[in-house]
């Protein structure tokens, strides 16, 4: 992007000035991104001399999409403002969202309780309701449950996000659908995501009972199958990546990316051998991703990571549909940055985490509360974390032009170098077999570990500085009272799922369970059966049970 | 003590937060003692493998909130084995302070919540067995 001479130039003047003002750059001066990038004190035109502007950044909406995915991004729209949320029971978190709503949510995301993503009913025995329903999320068991949820909901115009993973998505995906219809919604206009992501509840977090990740990986693809290359469900992301909740176990941004596209490769790679072509389902593949402590490098990470997708379509895959190159995503601020200590802190944290966001070009967005470390999150606390995301919209002016860090030396020397290093890291990944078996064979629980370990070091010993934790600490105040969930939410659940059952044809849900054995059995896509049989109220831990009967469980292969 | 201190490491209830329990497990394991992880555990599954395992210690990882009603169940469950003497049992996970005393109080011999530096889980568990070796009690 500069002449030559005038690089030239700029060499001769920066020795000057370091001889003038003893601003050295040596190994003494370098600071460290969290990702183990060394950052130097100033970059110049230098620092991105090979820069080709319209190889490697091109315009907005066109490749390699550096700019961003569309052509007109905020000017023309927005991104949404999407409030992950869910608590106690479906009627409660119901109002909640109606509340957003009212303050200026323009997209929906289902929070679930762990039951629900578990695929486990609240009356199994063994299972301690109680202490499990309603408590870290929404139950979801049966369509009535997503019944309730909805209810004078808006939900033709406005899209929904179920936050499940592949274990229970087919089934709870199923029940939206059915609900969706039944509110005269027709599949072929219902919009929205499911989370459908088999990092999550394995790396991330793990199930418990979790099947096998290969049966997640044939689970997760029946639904993109089903949705977008068969056509039930256009208007469906039937997969959402979600490498912010890879990234929340203490991994950098380069793992975060490396993670993500790695995965969706393994899932390309299977709905390919399943005859499918490239275009048939990628423009529906989107993803998460976070936004963490480290204001450039994460921006730098959209920007290299929208370069490199768009790349791999193309190049390794022959994608030609537009569509089918551009990585859409929503940005989660990160929770693991919040503190418990000195809460209020929490709003400048994710006040800056939305920014990087935006400047780095996200489609949709969750703020986080500030009181999150704590309980979940209280009325007052997503109020203030909705009107976060309205001040950067509304009163910065960072949405007037498209990309505006473009062409700083520091962010595109940070673009490219992460870059670099994100394809580096997957093909170590690939060395393992790819995602998919890095997972099964322990690899990418002992890099969690690891990462998590050091990250917990380095917080212990005061080399990443938390405010309030290890470094300008203050005399602790009152805490605000914990938001506490309903403690009646199992009674009622169990009384839903109780006449549910006394109401529903048993006969039709045993002859549709059935069915789903011998699809199982046979390797077919469930997504049919699970249609019908959520149709007919069969719970999520009746459809769950036939699968960890039929494939079994996954034995974790995690060493000590 | 030349005799390795033996702990069984475990997490109780569907709560899926494994990192707390590897990581504990590991850095017991780097300190010298011999460590079992029981991962996910029923209740009576996880006291099983603690005898047949002769462990020193019963190390329970709780995540969900739900640790009150967890730790009570597991104490009942080791009084009606007539075992309740035999285990050093510690707790740790997303416990705030104001319940140590309340899990203390059900049995459980200590807490450990949030940002616990990793030295101080050691050295409670290597006093905790050494005066029940000494002195046959748990303290």
């Amino acid at each position: 992007m500069f002449k030559e001479e005038d690089i030239s130039k700029i060499k001769v003047e920066k020795e000057k000035w370091i001889e003038k003002t003893g601003c050295q750059q040596d190994a003494e001066t370098f600071r460290n991104t969290p990702s183990g990038i060394k950052i130097k004190n100033l970059y110049t035109p230098r620092d991105v001399s090979n820069l080709d502007y319209l190889k490697d950044l091109g315009f907005p909406g066109s490749y390699p999409f550096t700019r961003g995915v569309y052509p007109t991004m905020y000017r023309g729209r927005t991104w949404t403002v999407r409030m992950f949320s869910g608590f106690a029971t479906p009627e409660e978190t119901n109002e909640r969202w109606k509340m957003l709503l009212n303050s200026g949510e323009t997209g929906f995301s289902a929070a679930v309780d762990v039951l629900t993503f578990n695929g486990t009913d609240p009356d199994t025995p063994g299972v301690d309701a109680e202490v499990e329903v309603g408590t870290s999320g929404v139950p979801l068991y049966s369509i009535k449950g997503v019944e309730a949820l909805v209810k004078d909901l808006p939900i033709k115009d406005i899209s929904v996000a179920l936050v499940t993973e592949p274990m229970t998505a087919v089934g709870l995906t199923s029940m939206y659908f059915n609900v969706a219809k039944n509110k005269g919604v027709p599949l072929s206009q219902v919009a929205g995501t499911t989370q459908n992501d088999l990092g999550t509840m394995t790396i991330g977090y793990i199930t418990y009972d979790s099947l096998k990740p290969d049966k997640l990986l044939k689970l997760a693809c029946d639904m993109i199958e089903y949705c977008t290359a068969m056509k039930q469900a256009p208007k469906w992301n039937p997969i959402n990546f979600t490498t912010y909740n890879y990234r929340e176990g203490g991994i950098n941004a380069i793992q975060e990316i490396a993670f993500g596209f790695t995965n969706a490769i393994d899932h390309i790679e299977e709905l390919l051998q399943r005859g499918w072509k490239i275009d048939d389902f990628a423009s529906r593949l989107a993803f998460h991703l976070s936004a963490d402590r480290n204001f450039f490098e994460e921006i730098a990470k959209y920007r290299a990571a929208r370069r490199i997708w768009a790349k791999i379509i193309t190049e390794r895959y022959g994608a030609k549909d537009p569509r089918s190159i551009i990585m859409k995503y929503h940005v989660q601020t990160a929770g693991s940055s919040l503190t418990a200590k000195q809460p209020l802190v929490n709003v400048a944290r994710t006040a800056i985490q939305a920014l990087e966001a935006v400047l780095g070009g996200c489609q949709s967005l969750h703020t986080n509360s500030y009181d999150e470390a704590i309980c979940l999150p209280s009325e007052e606390a997503v109020k203030i974390a909705v009107k976060t995301q309205q001040v950067v919209m509304e009163e910065t002016g960072v949405v007037d032009t498209i990309d505006p860090l473009a062409g700083s030396y520091y962010v595109e020397w940070l673009t490219s170098e992460i870059e670099k290093r994100i394809l580096v890291y997957m093909q170590e990944i690939e060395n393992q077999g790819g995602f998919v078996k890095a997972l099964s064979n322990g690899w990418l629980f002992n890099e969690m570990s690891k990462a998590f370990n050091e990250r917990q070091k380095a917080i212990v010993e005061g080399k990443e500085k938390v405010i309030g934790v290890n470094c300008h600490l203050e005399e602790e105040k009152e805490r605000p009272i914990p938001f506490k969930t309903n403690p009646w939410a199992a009674d009622i659940e169990k009384e839903r799922l109780r006449k549910l059952r006394a109401e529903r044809n048993n006969q039709r849900v045993a002859t549709l369970l059935d069915q789903l054995r011998r699809d199982c059995a046979q390797n077919k896509n469930v997504m049919p059966t699970v249609m019908e049989l959520t149709a007919e109220g069969a719970t999520l831990g009746e459809i769950t049970r036939v699968y960890r009967e039929i494939w079994g469980i996954w034995e974790l292969p995690i060493a000590i | 003590m030349d005799k390795k201190i033996r702990v069984l490491t475990a997490k109780v209830g569907l709560d899926g937060h494994w990192r707390g329990v590897t990581t504990v497990s590991l850095i017991l394991k780097n300190a010298g003692m011999e460590v079992i992880f029981g991962g996910f555990q029923t209740i009576e599954n996880a006291v099983n493998v603690a005898v047949q395992e002769d462990v020193d210690v019963i190390g329970l990882s709780i995540h969900s909130g739900a640790h009150i009603t967890w730790i009570r169940k597991f104490v009942e469950e080791l009084k009606k084995r007539g075992l309740e003497k035999e285990f050093i049992l510690v707790v740790g996970g997303a416990i705030p302070e104001h319940d140590f005393a309340m899990l203390k109080q059900i049995g459980a011999h200590d807490v450990f919540g949030p940002g616990t530096l990793p030295d101080k889980i050691i050295q409670s568990i290597q006093e905790k067995v050494e005066i029940k070796e000494l002195e046959g009690k748990i303290v």
